[in-house]
């Protein structure tokens, strides 16, 4: 008895299974097809900046997360996605997809932690599951609601980022932060969590 | 004017629009087709564009910007004529003008450096930009000599000359640009904004004359170039292992259960 007890032990962990939702995040990366018909024609206007509706806050009622957002870049060092230096905001990636997109991926990554400043806004994004509901305030001031769909980890090796910072599919919010194990040598965790939302229907 | 077959030493020229006559008459390639896209860059003068012998842009706009178009690699005949008139009385003619397979090209309908109607093919450079970069590519196609482009008062291509092309990756963002002749601050064309968006390429043909003072911008973008940041680092505290430690506290539990479950088997026992 005590043998079959223990053989059930990696399901009484506690753990959520890490992945869940992976399909759904294929299928909305998906390009829609172009449109046929005639030649298009456009304008040769000189490009000038388009609106932009930049998230401003985030808030998670099943995390009592409630977190300004920052506008960020990448990294010039290193290449990477410039994750605010605090862990209480998190950062909006302002060269894809803002709130006003029709297509695309609007990303916002958050530290899970860090060694100065300890928890981070991300801390237990890995508890999202698929069906809970984030709330995103815009800089315009309009608040628009996402429903989970995924929620994945890659190894930061293995993540398919260009599915994430994809500028073409359905539209859909995409937050990112640490997981997995950590590696106290290089201060480095190993993998990525991935949460997927969808706009709610209203 | 009737332009020689030097332009396919570019390796191009084809055919802004092709209609489904054209297309069927191209050769089969197993390669795939180009992206063909056509600017017209000759003011003041609104052209039919014909392919082939059909018509594929009618009333085509000065500083307008056709296509793209997915064009199966082959030789195309291009006649330009102005709106209505017949193809036997061309403003331009290219004949067999060569299209590779799986480019990206922009035929542009400009005027020479001495003021006459051309087609001159470019290839489009669409490679990926970095993350944060954008791709600026001034080609200069006006009747109008060697000039110098600014941007924020700094020359950034130097002594550009018709029908040559000059480009960077930039950091993503607004500039101020300027065009002036070649060694002087004499401005050709007046400093513009424009807004370089991250992960496009942005195209400014310079067009028009200087001697018929029509010099002006026409602008092509194309999208879709951008590369995902290197990654996403977010963690540095290593705080979620050290979290409840739920393994364990299941193993315990788990021990606790057995334990129990041996002690009920043991009294059964005992009782029986």
């Amino acid at each position: 008895m005590a043998a079959l007890l223990l053989l059930a032990l990696p399901g009484c962990s506690g753990e959520p299974a890490p992945s869940v939702g992976g399909a759904t995040v294929s299928a909305l990366a998906s390009p829609a097809a172009p449109a046929s018909g005639g030649v298009p024609v456009q304008g040769g206007a000189l490009p000038s900046g388009a609106a932009v509706v930049a998230p401003a806050r985030l808030e998670i009622g099943k995390l009592k997360l409630a977190a300004r957002v920052d506008a960020v870049g990448i990294d010039a060092a290193t290449g990477d996605f410039a994750v605010p230096p605090s862990v209480d905001e998190v950062g909006w990636y302002r060269f894809g997809p803002g709130l006003e997109a029709t297509a695309g991926s609007i990303v916002i990554a958050g530290h899970v932690d860090s060694a100065e400043q300890g928890k981070g806004a991300f801390f237990r994004l890995r508890e999202l599951a698929p069906g809970d509901v984030l709330k995103v305030t815009g800089s315009d001031g309009s608040v628009r609601v996402f429903t989970v769909v995924a929620r994945e980890v890659f190894a930061k090796t293995a993540v398919p980022l260009e599915r994430y910072f994809a500028r073409d599919g359905v539209v859909r919010l995409t937050l990112i932060t640490c997981g997995g194990p950590f590696d106290a040598r290089t201060r480095h965790y190993r993998d990525n969590v991935v949460i997927t939302a969808q706009p709610a229907a209203r | 004017m009737r332009i020689r077959r030097t332009l396919a030493g570019l390796a191009v020229v084809a055919a802004a629009t092709v209609g489904a006559g054209a297309l069927a008459t191209a050769p089969a390639h197993a390669a795939g087709p180009s992206k063909v896209s056509v600017v017209h860059g000759i003011p003041g003068q609104p052209v039919d564009v014909y392919v082939n012998g059909a018509k594929t842009l009618n009333n085509f706009q000065p500083s307008t910007v056709a296509g793209p178009l997915d064009l199966p690699a082959g030789k195309y005949d291009i006649v330009i004529v102005k709106p209505g008139d017949p193809v036997s009385s061309p403003i331009i003619k290219v004949d067999q003008a060569a299209v590779p397979a799986d480019a990206n090209i922009t035929l542009v309908a400009h005027l020479t450096a001495d003021g006459k109607p051309t087609l001159t093919p470019f290839v489009n450079d669409v490679s990926k930009v970095a993350a944060g970069k954008a791709r600026l590519v001034v080609r200069h196609t006006a009747a109008a000599p060697a000039v110098d482009v600014r941007a924020g008062g700094q020359p950034v291509f130097k002594n550009l000359t018709n029908p040559n092309e000059a480009k960077a990756d930039i950091a993503a963002g607004t500039v101020s640009a300027d065009v002036v002749l070649a060694g002087t601050t004499t401005v050709a064309i007046p400093a513009a904004s424009l807004t370089l968006a991250e992960g496009t390429s942005t195209i400014v043909y310079a067009v028009g004359s200087a001697e018929g003072k029509t010099l002006g911008v026409v602008a092509q973008k194309i999208e879709g170039l951008h590369s995902t940041p290197g990654g996403v680092p977010s963690g540095t505290g290593g705080l979620l292992e050290q979290r409840t430690p739920w393994g364990w506290y299941a193993l315990a539990t788990a021990a606790l259960i057995a334990a129990v479950g041996a002690g009920v088997v043991l009294r059964r026992r005992v009782r029986a």
